[in-house]
Parts: structure tokens; sequence; C-alpha cells
């Protein structure tokens, strides 16, 4: 599995942040992959097989919820860490999370110091 | 500037970077990319490249397309992808700037809400402040309307300002952040020459603390580095002063409303204890309210009442005379004996006060009239054992007024006062004190007398007007003379016409002839103190003549 983070969030802003804020891991030939919504991002990792996905749960087409499920449910790629973000005041029970096999659940606004701490753990760089 | 590395740009899978591969494989020479320390990036190199084109990013030399002259084209084509690529990243660290500046704000929002106690609040605001904006130390000064003074809520960090001078330099402040403005301050000569701060502050940045357009005060940073601070730095600062400034306002004004709440609670019961004392709860009830914190601002309750007082005479001197154990005694005992007659003519007891009772009738005066007639005969009674007992009798004077008592509570919300409008009380209280002045043991108000029903079922002589201290009107008093024992009585009852005789002349400035009754009336009822008095006040104006404008009238100069 190559270093690999897949950024799917229908908000190009957001992408663009999630991908500024891991910016640094790009020198440690960490490649990065964007999806602006959950057909394509499905796709991606089937394709990509990336080592982690930080996941927008409020998507068109497919929801978050619906891709987290079908990656580790489905398709039984347990090995890619899913990081699900929902937006504060929509927090979906961590049970629902659980439940679709999301690794990580965090909320938007998100502090960029804990998703770049994050993304280093799940690749392994220090 | 973020920087824009040259093993990035082309080592990215994208179409564009595809097409530049097949550009190159196009080429006739060998071409490829180097960084600017020749490390191969893409291409396939030969040792001497005919030419080497730089790839310049902001005069800065990221790396090389090496190859024949045609390497030039790949070259521009990079730089531009690079500058391309530069102006991204560029946009994006702004972008993450703002983003983090809202995560911080956003975290800080949700601090706020945790707690309500402003000082708690002032000392998040200076936390997050200088965790946001690196500095050495930090002040909140906020201006307190209660102290009408300076107040430091909140103080962090290295002890770089002098906390006194501070708080009593509202000038120099007013200068800074009291002015409602916010800055970064480059000149501190002011401030250290004043001592507000240390010499070895370099950079200091305030922002107000304003509600409105109120200012409340100000955060300020101080730093020990040159030109610590940047506009980025100011802005944040004044959203959190901002942010902050709402959070304590609002706290304050609970607090606030909590303390006045508490205020209130105390003073209503406050009044209650007060008011116990002057109106009891039977009077309230009788008014058809449970208690008087049932009794609600601007309720007023009035009711036409006949208060009663009593009071030993020369209580001191007897009480002195008695251990506090037996004066205790005294007491309790004088008043066992009174109460059931108060209570027995429809009356009840106010309060006890030491030597004094203050009783209520409700209804007709004739009750207070008859209760005060039966506690006489029930001092005469206890004067009966105290001779048994070789102990000196207990003389007693009661006092009565008719009229209203208003209670209610006035004043606005914050303050209430119980105002047991009682100066149906404070005459009843004054007409007691009288009883001493003219050595009568019963009087009351000609008040009592308008409104009693069956007038001729008691006996009473007219003792004149008083003008009670600080009043204005007249007031007529009258004494009832049922309550003096038996043969005190019938002398007093033959003697009767012959006083009103006596008064009349008395007022009519006639003193030949009321002394003559007078000294009559002395001879048949020697006892009759109230007598004595009128002789010897007749016996005065002979002697002195009347002073200017004399009507008769007692002038209370004392309560």
């Amino acid at each position: 599995m190559e270093n690999k983070i897949l950024i799917v969030d229908d908000e190009a802003h957001i992408r663009m942040l999630i991908e500024q804020t891991l910016e640094e891991l790009e020198d440690e030939g960490v490649e990065f992959l964007t999806a602006e919504n959950g057909e394509i991002a499905l796709e991606i990792i089937q394709k990509e097989n990336p080592k982690l996905v930080f996941l927008d749960v409020m998507m068109p087409k497919m929801n978050g919820m619906e891709v987290c499920r079908r990656v580790k449910k489905e398709l039984e790629l347990k090995d890619v860490f899913i990081v699900l973000l929902t937006a504060k005041g929509q927090e979906l029970d961590r049970q629902r999370g659980q439940e679709v096999g999301a690794d990580v659940y965090m909320t938007k606004p998100f502090d960029p110091e804990i998703i770049l701490s994050k993304a280093k753990e799940v690749l392994g760089i220090e | 500037m973020a920087r824009v590395s040259l093993k990035n740009i082309v080592g990215k899978k994208n179409e564009v970077n595809a097409a530049v591969v097949a550009l190159m494989s196009q080429l006739n020479e060998a071409t490829w990319i180097e960084d600017e320390n020749g490390k191969l990036l893409l291409g396939n190199s030969t040792k001497t490249p005919n030419s080497s084109f730089p790839i310049n990013l902001d005069n800065e030399i990221i790396g090389w397309v090496k190859g024949d002259e045609n390497a030039m084209m790949i070259a521009d084509l990079i730089t531009h992808l690079a500058q391309k690529e530069a102006e991204k990243k560029k946009l994006g660290t702004e972008v993450l700037n703002l983003y983090q500046e809202l995560n911080v704000i956003y975290n800080f929002s949700e601090k706020l809400t945790q707690t309500i106690d402003p000082d708690v609040i002032a000392q998040l605001t200076l936390e997050q402040a200088i965790h946001s904006i690196p500095s050495h130390s930090g002040v909140i000064v906020l201006w307190s309307e209660e102290k009408k003074q300076l107040t430091i809520p909140a103080k962090s960090g290295e002890q770089l300002f002098n906390e006194d001078l501070l708080r009593n330099n509202p000038g120099v402040l007013l200068k800074i952040g009291l002015s409602g403005q916010s800055e970064i301050i480059t000149d501190l000569s002011l401030l250290k020459e004043k001592g507000i701060i240390e010499q070895d502050v370099q950079s200091l940045i305030y922002a107000a603390m304003k509600v409105k357009h109120r200012i409340m005060g100000a955060i300020i940073l101080a730093g020990k580095d040159v030109e610590q601070y940047s506009a980025a730095h100011l802005k944040l600062l004044v959203t959190l002063a901002l942010q902050s400034s709402t959070a304590i306002e609002s706290a304050m004004l609970y607090e606030k409303n909590i303390r006045e709440v508490r205020e209130r609670e105390e003073a209503i019961l406050r009044i209650h204890e007060v008011t116990k004392k002057f109106v009891p709860n039977e009077f309230i009830r009788s008014l058809g309210k449970e208690t008087l914190t049932d009794v609600k601002l601007g309720d007023q309750v009035e009711k036409i009442v006949t208060v009663l007082f009593t009071d030993i005479r020369d209580f001191t001197t007897l009480s002195e005379k008695m251990t506090p154990e037996e004066n205790f005694h005294f007491v309790s005992s004088f008043n066992a004996r009174l109460g059931p007659v108060i209570r027995s003519n429809n009356g009840f007891i106010n309060q006890y006060l030491g030597d004094s009772i203050m009783a209520i009738f409700p209804d007709d005066p004739i009750d207070a009239l008859n209760a005060a007639i039966n506690m006489q005969k029930a001092i005469h009674e206890l004067n009966e054992e105290r001779k048994q007992a070789k102990l000196p009798p207990i003389k007693a004077g009661i006092g009565m007024h008719t009229g209203s008592l208003i209670m209610g509570i006035t004043g606005d919300e914050h303050r209430m006062d119980a105002a047991t409008i009682s100066d149906t009380v404070n005459t009843a209280a004054r007409i007691e004190s009288l009883t001493k002045y003219y050595r009568s043991p019963l009087l009351l108000s000609e008040h009592t007398l308008q409104y009693l029903n069956g007038q001729n079922k008691f006996h009473f002589r007219h003792l004149g007007n008083v003008r009670l201290k600080g009043k204005n009107n007249l007031l007529a008093i009258i004494e009832c003379i049922n309550g003096f024992d038996d043969i005190q009585f019938e002398r007093k009852l033959q003697t009767l016409s012959l006083f009103n005789d006596a008064m009349s002349s008395y007022h009519d400035q006639q003193f030949e002839n009321a002394l003559q009754i007078f000294q009559t009336i002395h001879s048949q009822d020697p006892d009759d103190l109230t007598t004595i008095y009128f002789l010897d006040k007749t016996k005065k104006y002979l002697r002195e003549g009347t002073p200017k404008n004399w009507t008769g009238a007692e002038e209370m100069v004392s309560k």
C-alpha cells in the first residue's frame, strides 16, 4: 500500500484546507488524492488503495457513511483508515460511526494540528 | 512564503506532467530535469548537456532543465507550473491561517459558554490571547462602574506590568485601550517613564473590550522582542476582545441579577422581621393575606383599627432592685395577666416590647377600652398581692388611638420598604407617653372616642388639646376614669361636672375661677393627680401670665 491520502469533501475549500494542512507530508513522499463526492471517492479507493481517507459525511450522491460502509463492510478493505468528518452541531452518534466501520470521527471546523498528527500517526511518519 | 519543491511539481501524477514527459521524449536530444542540487528528477541525463536552463521562482533557482536548446521550452513550461503551484500554496496558506483563526475563535466561544464567572472568562480570554499571539505577559483591565476604578481581573506570564500603577493611571490608559481603539504601540516611552511597564518590554499590543459603544476595558499583551506583533495578531486580538466583552457583560448582568434577587429576598425577610414587630400576622391575615411576603409591591392594605400601648411606670427604678431573673419573672407574670384580657376583648398582641405591650383591636374601639379597663383592674389585683408581699405597687399607663393602619410595600423593584404607615401606631405610643405628663392611667384620643359605639357606658374627662411633636394638627386628649379602683372611681364620678367646669374656665383663661374649682376637686379627691397637674398649671399662669396666642393646647416637644 502506497503512502496515499484521499480527501473527500464536496466543498473545494475544505479539500484545499486539508491538503494545505498536510502539505509537509508531501516532502515525505505522500501523494494526495481528492474527490468531490462519494461515488468518485469509492472509485479512487478501489483503484489507488490509499492508506488514509478523510471522508466528509454530508455529501451529494453518496454520503460518507455509505462510502465508509461499502469500503469496510462490502469491499472489506479493512486496512484503509477512515476519518469521518462531520459539521459541528450535526454530530452523528458514535455508535452509527462505529457501525459503518469508521476508525476515527472528527468534527468540522477541525483543528489542523489534530488532523496532521492523526495523518502522521496512521502513515507512520515521525 | 510556502516553499515550492520542484520534486513535488514534476512528481505529481497528473495530465500536465504526463504531457511534459511526452514532450521531453519527442525531443531529439536527451532532456532532463534536475533539482537545485543537481539531483535528477525527470528524464534521462547525459553527462554533458549542451544547454542548461534554470527554473526561476521569485529570483531563486529551484532547479534546472538540461539538454539542447529545445530544453528552454521545457524550462519555461516548468517555470510556469512552479509559479502556479506557488500561487496555489500562497492562497492555501492564507486560507489555512484564516481557518486556524476561525478554529481558535470557535473553540474560544465554546469555552466561554461553559462559564458564567466574569473573572474566569477574563482569565480564559487572556490565556487564549497569549496562546494565539505569543507574548511574554498580558493583562486585562476592566473599568468597574461599581468601584469607580480600574480592576485587573486577569493577568498571565511574566511580571512586565506594574499592576498598581496600571490601576491608578486611567489617564495614561485612556490614551490606549480605554479610548476604544486597538493598536500595536511602537512608542513605549511614556508607559516606561510612568513605570507602568518594565524597561525590557519591546512590543505592546492591545484591543479594546467593548459592548456596543461602551468601553469596558482592554486586553494588553507585552513582548520582549522587537516587532513581535503583526496586523494579523491585532485582528485576532480584536476578535477575542469583542467575544470576551460580550461574555463578560452577560456574566456580570447575570451576577447582578442573582445578587439583586438575593438582596430582594433578604430585604423581604428583613421587612418581614421588622414589620412583625409592628404588624402581627393576625393583622395581615385579617386582611386576607397569608404572610407579609404575600403582600406584593404596590399592594396596600388598610383598615381602621385601635392601637393600644401599655407601659409600666418607672420600670427602670423598679427593675434596678431586682435580679435579672426576678425581672424576667416580673415582666412575664405581668404580661401573663394582661395578655388574656386583650385576647378576650377581640384584640391581639402585636409585640411585647420589654415592659410595654402593643395591642391592636381591629373592630370597635369599645374592645380596646374594655380591655384597658380590665387591664387596670388586673393591675389592681396584682397590687393587692404585692401589698401582701410588702412590695411596692405597680403603676402602668395605657394610651390608645384609632386610625387607619396602612401596610404595604413601597419603592421600586430593587428596593422594597415595608411602609407600615404607622402614624396610628406612633400616635398611640405618644398618647401612652402623655399618661406620665397628665399623671393619668388611661388616655385616648378624640378619634377613638369618635369611632366608639356606646360612649354612654363610660365616663370621660376632656383634658384639652395637645400638639404632638412633629405634627401640625391638634389632638384632643380624653381620660377614661372607669379603670380606677372603686373608691377613686366614685370620687372622680362625683367631681366630674366640677372638673369639666374647671377645664372650661381654664381654657377661657378664667384662671381665678379655674383655680377655685380645681382646689375644690382636690379637697374632695386628694389622690387625683390629673387635678393636681392642672392646679399647678393654673397657679403658674396666674403667677406668670399666659404666653401670646395661648389656646390652652399643650405643645409636646419630646416624644
